[in-house]
């Protein structure tokens, strides 16, 4: 009896391959056409680049900020923040 | 897709709890070293907001490369370091997935594409192949622990690792927001004592 992690299922891939191409920014804009294997790959490699991008930046700009930050009251005011619709 | 916003908390928590280890809001710190202080808190608060899988684990190897981050690390991840610097327990090989994967990235978006002699119809397959199998390396290389990394696996780690990264994202862009505001409130409260001050000696 093969274990059900043995194999893994086209649809699941499909499903996988799926998501990937609804996680990019420009898919959703674009609409549900299928992206081709290689413009997927692509636009995820360029989105994980951005994303590193954006954290450095943060991280820059955060920098600034951070000597004269009340850490806790900024806490609850995220948490708060996060509930908020 | 998005995660929990209890995935939000703990990365929130953790960051700031690297921020206090590290006192980046002390004045004797340069820039960079606050700078790389603040990253670093954010990718092991990120870690920690995870937990266990491929993508956390190469990250802390390749952050526990530089000596200098090992007691935020612990102080960050605790128990969950020694965890997450385990060797990962070789995983189990899927050749078969990986055949059908590369099927499908391959051939399935091309099938609906009759058109051209069988020789243009193969040299643009194999070109497509080519790309993909290309485009996969840049994304091994992106991707924490990636080189390890085949087939289905690489996909399914990549959706992870991008989903999280958003996250880290949002958690820094709102406490950035809120330092902002409360900088402002700070300043505004100086300027008012300062007209107060000034406005009772004239």
């Amino acid at each position: 009896m093969s274990s059900r992690r043995s194999r893994i299922s086209e649809e699941e891939i499909a499903e996988l391959l799926s998501k990937l191409q609804s996680l990019l920014p420009e898919a959703r804009r674009r609409g549900a056409s299928r992206a081709s294997a290689a413009k997927l790959l692509k636009e995820t490699c360029n989105y994980i680049r951005s994303l590193h991008r954006e954290v450095d930046d943060l991280s820059d700009r955060l920098s600034e900020m951070m000597a004269t930050m009340d850490l806790d009251s900024a806490q609850a005011e995220i948490i708060r923040s996060l509930f908020r619709p | 897709m998005q995660v929990p916003n209890s995935f939000k908390l703990a990365l929130l928590k953790q960051m700031l709890l690297g921020f206090q280890l590290s006192a980046v809001s002390s004045n004797s710190m340069s820039f960079h070293e606050r700078k790389n202080a603040i990253k670093l808190s954010a990718d092991a608060a990120m870690v920690f907001a995870r937990g266990s899988t491929r993508w956390t684990r190469g990250l802390v190897a390749s952050l526990s490369k530089n000596r200098n981050n090992e007691d935020l690390l612990r102080g960050i991840l605790g128990k969950k370091y020694e965890r997450l610097s385990l060797p990962c327990c070789n995983s189990w090989k899927i050749p078969r997935s990986r055949k059908i994967l590369k099927r499908c990235l391959g051939l399935c978006s091309r099938r609906k594409k009759a058109t051209g002699t069988q020789h243009d119809v193969k040299s643009s397959s194999t070109l497509a192949r080519r790309l993909v199998k290309k485009r996969i390396q840049v994304l091994k290389k992106l991707l924490p622990g990636g080189e390890s990394m085949e087939g289905f696996s690489l996909l399914d780690q990549t959706l992870d690792y991008a989903v999280s990264l958003k996250a880290q994202v949002d958690v820094m862009r709102r406490l950035l927001k809120i330092s902002k505001a409360s900088n402002l409130n700070l300043h505004l409260k100086e300027e008012e004592e300062e007209e107060e001050e000034h406005a009772q000696r004239h």
